[in-house]
């Protein structure tokens, strides 16, 4: 970790209006927990928690959060040409690649986990959906370290990182993991669900999975570390763009 | 064409006693487009002009230089060292791209204090300041670089690339967008730099601009290195060259056969109307034009040098 590259990375990220934008998005999942609270009778309390999480946090707002800081905080700089400033210094590229992704994960984190814990308990607590709040809440926690490190590595690989990261959230993730079980092993919402399901204990049923929670783990941690690779190897070899 | 090398050893060189910068048959291609071909120099301290038409290669090699971009052939030194896949060699060397991208919430005082953290000094305040007091930007220093003019801008670029006293500078175009009184005071620091003992290197396609600057020079052109080494040898080169002028006069068929029995002119041309005259010299041409009309009667209405763009230059370097 490099202290300087954290900070101004951060000050980077949050210093433009689409994290303002995304601190929105992360806002929705609360108001619609609360539509449903007030307005809904179900007895089922940890059914609703469990679909709503899944449907609105798992699927739609931890992908996009990690994809908009995940993609920014490097493949940003490395566009626009300001990433040349880290480059020619004395500083070993997995130094600056985990610099980054410690803050595209930490602000994924900031952002989805106090709304993955509020929207759980807006709509279950009381009704038997508590375990399944906090699981999800806990599970959120990895899933957006892999999901934020697996961007930061698209886009030190490619400079459309935006859409490779999009066809990966909705068409792997949101429609062929569901289709074939082979993909759902390189899914990482399929991860989260897992960890979400063992995390509540037999609450956890309610939470539907392709993997168990223990492959579900090493195939992140694999995940984790094959990615991290990538965007080292990918950095160290990276070529400034000429106009000539 | 001088020689191949202009090489010193630089009194401040921590790595070896070589050249400074050292570039051994390096070519760099994309594709089937060839931006750098073969090109082959070794300089030690003092400045160095790297000279070119736009899209000439200067950015490729500098870049290259920088450990940027990986040579596709050939091999590029500093101090004796690869710059390709060696980040500790940012120690030594500080390049000032020609892309005006600066993180522009910064303000010039933060920037160029993250440049000087970047480079784990010592004291990182105390080199950031200095940097800034050498660029002459105390004044605006506390201002986000987003407000900046290009001028400011370029000089917040120049603090951050010598924050850390690095005994290579590389600049891309370092005088683009200031204005003169900042281009003679950033000339006047390149120059102390290098009679510190540093080595500069500098592109432009501006003749004036490294002919006011730099001792040596490496002519590049259509990814060649044209010609390099003393600028005044190289520049009575381009002095010299054949010229081509247009002219109309009231007689252009008697004035063609005047002109060609000079030795001075060695080829005249009479096509559609318009007489066009080769000459070796071009103040000798001016002073035998106006004679040989005025000896044979003959009026003149227009004069014309057709080859005189910095490009014909260089193609021509690149010929002889």
């Amino acid at each position: 970790m490099n202290w300087p590259i954290v900070v101004v990375t951060l000050r980077g990220a949050l210093g433009r209006r689409r994290t303002f934008l995304v601190a929105l998005l992360a806002v929705v999942p609360v108001l619609i927990a609360a539509i449903i609270r007030v307005g809904g009778t179900s007895t089922d309390g940890a059914a609703l928690t469990a679909g709503l999480l899944d449907a609105l946090l798992v699927t739609t707002v931890l992908p996009l959060v990690a994809l908009v800081f995940g993609t920014g905080v490097l493949g940003s700089e490395l566009d626009d040409g300001t990433a040349v400033y880290l480059l020619l210094k004395p500083i070993e590229r997995w130094r600056i690649v985990v610099s980054k992704a410690a803050v595209a994960a930490g602000i994924t984190m900031a952002l989805v986990v106090p709304s993955t814990l509020l929207a759980g308990l807006v709509v279950g607590a009381g009704r038997g959906g508590e375990a399944i709040a906090i699981g999800f809440t806990v599970a959120v926690l990895p899933g957006s370290l892999v999901y934020a490190v697996g961007f930061v590595a698209l886009s030190v690989v490619t400079s459309r990182a935006l859409i490779a990261g999009l066809l990966y959230v909705f068409i792997w993730e949101g429609l062929l993991a569901g289709l074939f079980a082979g993909t759902a092993l390189f899914s990482v919402r399929q991860y989260v669900l897992a960890l979400a399901g063992w995390l509540a204990g037999s609450d956890g049923k309610a939470i539907k999975s392709s993997v168990d929670a223990q492959t579900a783990v090493i195939l992140a941690v694999v995940v984790l570390a094959v990615a991290t690779a990538i965007a080292i190897r990918r950095l160290a070899s990276w070529e400034v763009r000429t106009a000539e | 064409m001088t020689a191949g090398s202009s090489t010193t050893t630089s009194p401040r060189a921590p790595a070896s006693s070589g050249p400074a910068i050292e570039l051994s048959r390096v070519s760099r291609w994309y594709g089937n487009v060839v931006a750098v071909n073969e090109v082959s120099f070794a300089l030690g301290p003092g400045v160095t002009g790297l000279l070119g038409p736009n899209g000439a290669g200067k950015s490729t090699l500098l870049h290259m230089m920088a450990g940027l971009l990986r040579p596709s052939q050939g091999d590029v030194r500093i101090h004796g060292r690869p710059t390709w896949h060696d980040p500790a060699i940012y120690r030594e060397v500080g390049l000032v791209p020609e892309r005006e991208a600066v993180h522009p919430y910064l303000t010039g005082w933060q920037f160029a204090l993250l440049n000087a953290q970047l480079q784990r000094l010592p004291d990182p305040a105390a080199a950031a300041a200095k940097a800034i007091q050498t660029v002459d930007l105390g004044d605006v220093q506390h201002r986000q670089i987003g407000t900046y003019s290009k001028g400011m801008r370029q000089r917040a670029k120049i603090a951050a690339a010598l924050v850390h006293e690095p005994a290579v500078l590389l600049l891309d175009e370092p005088f683009n967008g200031m204005d003169p009184r900042q281009r003679l005071h950033m000339m006047e620091l390149l120059r102390s730099m290098a009679a510190a003992g540093r080595t500069i290197l500098f592109s432009s396609h501006i003749l004036e601009e490294v002919e006011r600057l730099a001792e040596n020079v490496l002519v590049v052109y259509a990814g060649r290195l044209a010609a390099s080494g003393d600028f005044r040898e190289i520049r009575r080169l381009m002095t010299d060259r054949p010229h081509t002028f247009t002219v109309r006069s009231s007689d252009d068929r008697r004035l063609a056969s005047r002109l060609v029995a000079s030795p001075s002119v060695f080829g005249v041309e009479l096509v559609d109307g318009m007489l066009t005259v080769r000459a070796s010299e071009f103040a000798a041409f001016t002073v035998l034009l106006p004679r040989a009309a005025r000896e044979s009667g003959i009026t003149l209405f227009e004069l014309r040098p057709t080859d005189e763009s910095l490009e014909s230059v260089f193609a021509y370097l690149v010929r002889r």
